[in-house]
């Protein structure tokens, strides 16, 4: 189901790759992209609670970019530590942090500075006083061993170069008995070397 | 690839039709492209 890296990858331009069109779906969230986009997605494709969503700032909704749901795995627990790997503008993040309640905290990693700085205003727009962004990578998070109860994720670990170090990453930063609820995409056929080799598809 | 780095209880939720009516569309299709939950916890 996962797909693998190619060694000959160029690494580094994905990554730059990755930063850019992520950039720019901050910035303008209504251009072209070969993705889907904002808060009527996400309930249409992703059954997101509408009413939910409605009441997070549209900063946050307009530029989210998930692929899956990870408020649907399992319910976040009040009081909750949780980490949003990718938190982009925040949408996923904020739901956590309303789940988590104001005795417990959520805590946005993000690699690109512009969603990063969307996510905290957001926070600040909706009065979250329990939410935290920090810069960071999913193949190396800022965070300590074991401090996590809940790590949520969507369509970010499937840009990373090497899945196993991400997820090592994952069960590193939860405590033990901490859950992942982990939203992605899947291939379930071979591709070939061609779309493997295309950073365009990769971050997508 | 979890269950590898240690994770238990790894369960395959739903899946999701994300690229439907994107430019991505027919290659999504081709070779299964989905949104998919998934749920795994630390032992």
């Amino acid at each position: 189901m996962a797909i693998a890296c190619p060694v000959d990858l160029d690494t580094r331009k994905l990554r730059d790759e990755i930063r850019s069109i992520y950039a720019r779906v901050a910035s303008d969230p209504s251009s072209e992209f070969h993705f889907h986009r904002g808060p009527d997605y996400a309930a249409e494709f992703l059954r997101y609670d509408r009413a939910a969503l409605a009441q997070l700032p549209t900063e946050s909704t307009a530029s989210f970019a998930g692929v899956a749901n990870p408020h649907r795995v399992a319910p976040i627990e009040e009081g909750s530590v949780v980490v949003d790997i990718g938190c982009g503008a925040g949408m996923d993040l904020l739901l956590a942090a309303k789940s988590a309640g104001p005795r417990g905290r959520a805590i946005g990693i993000d690699m690109t500075e512009a969603m990063a700085e969307k996510a905290r205003a957001s926070a600040r727009a909706a009065a979250l006083d329990n939410v935290e962004v920090r810069i960071g990578d999913a193949m190396s998070l800022p965070l300590e061993d074991s401090s996590a109860d809940v790590v949520i994720s969507n369509g970010v670990l499937n840009l990373t170069s090497d899945k196993s170090v991400a997820f090592g990453e994952v069960f590193r930063v939860l405590k033990p008995g901490g859950r992942f609820l982990y939203a992605d995409i899947v291939v379930a056929n071979e591709l070939p070397e061609s779309i493997r080799k295309d950073v365009d598809l990769w971050t997508g | 690839m979890l269950g590898q780095v240690g994770f238990r209880d790894v369960a395959v939720g739903e899946k999701f039709d994300t690229f439907r009516g994107t430019s991505k569309e027919r290659i999504a299709r081709k070779y299964g492209v989905t949104g998919i939950n998934i749920f795994a916890r630390k032992a």
